[in-house]
């Protein structure tokens, strides 16, 4: 049993799975009147739980980029339960997700902000934030599946460029966060069950971070991360599907809008793979 | 008076004498520095990697070892474990996170005799931000005139063993080993 948690694989896909399924499931019955919006809470809380086990917890404070995205990530779940849970919507919630994101982007960045070069990065991480902040929560709360699959798009390419990039703990947390995504996705399908809330919105800022670690710390070539970008879209274009109007309509309206949103990010990392030659460390 | 002068004479010859035993300032030769390390990888083998640029100063006094002090500056990213990929992962927030952190430093703090050409070399060693004391068990080899350099040279070995996950560096453990031994063969030329 042990030595299947210590397993990287198990820890990038089946174990997240399993954490996000559980851990979305519980919060929703947890929450109360509040379930619907704090189940996407459960991906933050597997991605948490699965950083615990493949870096461990850091210290706190934290001396490394790492550790800072672990307490942004911890801070950004207490903040959007908290948000969900007081019944905050809206303008002020998007403000709050955003200072959010914009205070843990600025947080992790700070160190290699040396030079003008590398402040572009965060300028291009901000930028996202934003949408991610406001854009996102212009979509409708009641069909998180559009939500949920363009955080399993963006997750998916920054695990698998990281892979590729030889940086192995951001890669399995990135798959990881994918997996968790993945767990919510099977609550909401066929019937979209919850709500994209704050929660939802602090989740999809995760690889937003995950991002900025690479970009900023690792010699990955993360500027591939921008091919993935139009998985954003998925959202309007999901209400723009020309989607059947009948029981199996909404069901279908997921499976398409995923795909939609996962095609930008096998283009991110189709480039990231070709600019890297594709060879593996050997870990 | 004699008496009050011989008193002054001896007091001064007294307090002035620990200046000609003083540590003598030297430098580390880098091309003569080995920082060598081995890990165990899955519990298949051990694999040896090293550091190839790396720098420091030593004050070192043979006659009281007690009172010499070391301290050494490495460069993360010249971590070499003869492949480039894992090289680059090494560097990667995996392991060393050269970007954020792109030294190691080690500073004695106390140093003991435990032999006649052994002892004790406790320090700070700082890595990814942390600072943790540990001791390493030295070997002096020879001090002289190198008959290459021409130069007044000592020769040190150190050997020791730290625990990775006490900076931080997690990852990995226990696939990749926790303990990490320390190898480090020094030369270093009077100053």
């Amino acid at each position: 049993m042990t030595d299947l948690l210590h397993d990287p694989f198990v820890q990038s896909s089946l174990l997240p799975l399993l954490l996000g399924v559980a851990a979305v499931g519980l919060l929703r019955l947890a929450g109360g009147q509040s379930g619907r919006s704090l189940a996407p809470a459960g991906i933050a809380l597997a991605f948490l739980l699965i950083f615990a086990l493949v870096v461990g917890v850091p210290a706190f404070p934290p001396p490394s980029s790492m550790g800072k995205l672990f307490w942004s990530a911890a801070g950004g779940l207490v903040l959007g339960a908290s948000l969900d849970l007081a019944g905050v919507k809206g303008r002020a919630a998007s403000l709050a997700v955003a200072g959010w994101l914009a205070l843990a982007l600025g947080w992790i960045a700070g160190p290699a902000l040396d030079s003008v070069a590398a402040a572009l990065p965060l300028a291009v991480l901000l930028a996202v934030g934003a949408w991610v902040a406001f854009a996102d929560s212009a979509a409708s709360e009641d069909r998180p599946a559009a939500s949920a699959a363009v955080l399993l798009a963006l997750s998916l390419s920054v695990g698998v460029t990281a892979l590729i990039g030889s940086s192995a703990s951001l890669a399995q947390l990135g798959l990881a966060l994918t997996a968790a995504t993945g767990g919510f996705l099977l609550w909401n399908w066929p019937t979209e069950r919850h709500l994209w809330g704050a929660s939802g919105r602090i989740a999809l800022g995760l690889p937003v971070l995950l991002a900025a670690i690479l970009a900023l710390y690792t010699q990955v070539q993360a500027a591939t991360l921008l091919l993935a970008l139009p998985a954003l879209a998925a959202g309007p274009l999901r209400r723009r599907l020309p989607i059947p109007d009948t029981g199996f309509g909404p069901a279908l309206g997921t499976v398409a809008v995923t795909v939609l949103a996962v095609l930008p990010a096998l283009v991110a990392i189709g480039a990231s793979w070709l600019l890297t030659g594709g060879e593996a460390s050997p870990y | 008076m004699k008496k009050i002068l011989s008193a002054a004479v001896l007091f001064a010859s007294l307090t002035t004498a620990p200046a000609f035993a003083a540590p003598v300032a030297y430098k580390i030769d880098p091309g003569h520095l080995s920082v060598a390390f081995i890990v165990n990888h899955l519990g298949f083998a051990n694999l040896i990697g090293r550091f190839n640029t790396a720098a420091g100063e030593l004050s070192f006094d043979k006659a009281a070892v007690e009172t010499s002090s070391l301290s050494v500056s490495i460069d993360a990213a010249s971590i070499d474990t003869n492949h480039a990929k894992r090289d680059e992962h090494l560097r990667s927030p995996d392991f060393f996170n050269t970007k954020e952190f792109p030294k190691l430093t080690f500073k004695s703090t106390k140093i003991e005799k435990t032999g006649e050409a052994t002892g004790t070399l406790t320090g700070d060693l700082t890595m990814l931000g942390v600072t943790k004391p540990v001791v390493l068990n030295v070997t002096f080899n020879k001090d002289g005139v190198s008959a290459a350099s021409k130069l007044e040279t000592a020769g040190f070995s150190a050997r020791g063993t730290i625990k990775r996950s006490d900076f931080g560096m997690k990852y990995g453990v226990p696939n990749i080993g926790d303990e990490i031994q320390i190898l480090i063969e020094a030369e270093a030329v009077k100053s």
